[in-house]
């Protein structure tokens, strides 16, 4: 689905000019690297963006040792090493972009590890500004996991990212009584012990993620991603983590983009495989 | 879909009832929460169902092809938890439907017999505050993406709910006469055959029945999926997965598709 110039109402080729132009004539300006593509370029460029910098934050936060063996509830040093792993690296790459001279981060790769003693956070993005715009404060410069083609989009349409929203609890599921495995162990029954953990680690997980899009005046939050289910070194401590990007409406109302329909001339994608009934 | 009593946890409502006040969450991308808006939703949040089920011990004779009933039923069950726990959250918003909905069954270490059923999706509402929720008076769900979604309502249809049928089948293993007298030939193996097409017929028959319920004129995006899950080459799960619909508004004409070439990898 595309959208077409004219429908938006921005004249592209002028506003390529004028920024390539740019690029040219100020002296000042140094090389600039970025992991976009030509095509994601091109529509930063379309909207009056650029890209300044490829930035990157990074934190490790260590847990206690024995922290996910044994207990009840949430695993509440967990959670916060979460946080501060998550805060940390986030000041880091909005540090380096504000350093940068850039406006915001789009692209941010997310990588997050979770082992027994320690949780990193690794972010990795292409620092972006208006064309030709001043510096400002790292509080302002925004981190954003959507694409440089996704923020366009975004932008044409009326509204603003904010930064990225993050929410993760881990919770012990209690271990069933050797009775209550075996009696169970022929029939078909729910373990609640298990869906309750999930839902109560969910229930904060998201819960921390809408504060944090509250407090950074957010309407909402797009393209959010889930990761749950039991750690790998601890089968009984189960994880639920999610992030998203944080947005809200800049102008007054919404733009619809009146998408018009296009059919791809790409290959068909093969649905069935005839050796999957081997 | 059966009804069941409200047992969502206390926190469940509070963050739901937070959400009420204009912030939403959702895990449609960029492109998909342009085209749920164009199509005249807003999304309100993001909806979730989960259970972890375990299920119980089924006997397989070695040379009977046949449904395993007890497998059919805990696969049914546990969706159904999940899929009806992602509806009364969606219900509890006040949405109208739920879109991109994915059904998910996770195996983690806990054993073997024990996987987690999940339903994920974004529940949206009509900008022009008509509801739009099905013949039962619950909200839609749907599996249909985002664009998928858009292009349905300009052709008028509207989704009614997501169907499943499913069924565990055990394939008969051959007799040591059966392979021999077919090795070194071409021949059809009939009770292969046989098997899986009564498998398929099971579960998309009872996916059907689902739509029939919901009173819709049709079903797409059908996918068909087999699972082998963990019990062995010989016991596979047929699970027929689609979006009911029916026709709502006037037919609107379609633009003409434009034929183009796409600039992407």
């Amino acid at each position: 689905m595309t959208s077409s110039g004219e429908t938006t109402g921005i004249d592209l080729t002028s506003l390529v000019r004028e920024a390539l132009s740019a690029h040219g004539s100020s002296a000042a300006t140094t090389s600039t690297t970025s992991d976009l593509s030509i095509d994601e370029e091109l529509n930063l460029h379309a909207i009056g963006w650029e890209a300044v910098e490829l930035v990157s934050g990074y934190s490790v936060f260590s847990t206690p040792i024995g922290l996910w063996s044994w207990g009840q509830g949430e695993i509440v040093a967990a959670g916060e090493a979460h946080a501060n792993a998550f805060r940390n690296a986030t000041n880091r790459l909005c540090n380096e972009a504000s350093t940068a001279g850039a406006h915001g981060v789009v692209g941010v790769h997310v990588e997050r590890s979770i082992y027994s003693t320690h949780t990193e956070v690794s972010l990795i993005g292409t620092a972006v500004r208006p064309i030709g715009a001043k510096k400002v404060d790292p509080s302002l410069v925004f981190a954003s996991d959507l694409s440089a083609r996704d923020f366009s989009r975004l932008i044409l349409a009326g509204w603003e990212p904010l930064g990225l929203a993050v929410g993760a609890s881990f919770v012990y599921a209690p271990r069933r009584s050797m009775g209550t495995v075996l009696q169970q162990q022929s029939q078909n029954v729910e373990l609640t012990n298990f869906t309750e953990a999930i839902y109560s680690a969910r229930e904060m997980a998201m819960e921390r993620m809408q504060s944090s899009a509250i407090a950074r005046h957010g309407t909402g939050v797009v393209e959010v991603k889930i990761v749950e289910g039991p750690m790998a070194f601890a089968a009984h401590a189960v994880g639920f983590a999610v992030w998203g990007t944080v947005v809200r409406l800049a102008g007054e109302s919404h733009r619809l983009l009146h998408p018009s329909m296009v059919v791809s001339l790409d290959d068909p994608v093969v649905l069935f495989d005839a050796a999957s009934l081997e | 879909m059966s009804d069941h009593v409200n047992d969502l946890p206390e926190a469940t409502e509070h963050r739901l009832e937070e959400l009420e006040h204009g912030l939403f969450t959702s895990d449609l991308s960029v492109n998909e929460f342009l085209l749920v808006k164009e199509a005249g939703f807003h999304p309100v949040g993001l909806v979730m169902g989960s259970s972890i089920y375990h299920t119980g011990i089924q006997t397989r004779k070695w040379s009977q092809s046949q449904e395993l009933t007890k497998l059919t039923e805990a696969m049914y069950n546990a969706r159904e938890l999940a899929m009806t726990r992602m509806e009364q959250e969606a219900t509890e918003l006040g949405a109208d439907g739920v879109v991109g909905v994915r059904l998910d069954v996770n195996y983690y270490e806990w054993g073997k017999d024990a996987a987690e059923f999940i339903a994920v999706g974004t529940a949206v509402k009509a900008e022009d505050g008509v509801s739009r929720r099905n013949k039962l008076g619950k909200p839609f769900t749907s599996d249909l993406s985002g664009q998928d979604f858009w292009t349905l309502s300009q052709t008028g249809y509207a989704p009614q709910g997501l169907v499943m049928g499913t069924c565990v089948y055990h394939i008969a293993h051959r007799g040591l006469g059966q392979t021999l007298s077919s090795t070194g030939q071409n021949v059809e193996l009939p009770n292969f055959t046989q098997a899986l097409y009564e498998a398929r017929e099971l579960a998309m028959t009872r996916m059907q029945d689902e739509s029939t319920r919901l009173g819709a004129s049709g079903v797409v995006g059908v996918r068909l999926e087999e699972k082998s899950h963990q019990w062995g080459s010989h016991t596979i799960e047929f699970l027929a997965l689609g979006t009911a619909v029916t026709k709502t508004a006037e037919a609107i004409t379609l633009a003409k598709p434009t034929t183009i070439i796409s600039l992407d990898n």
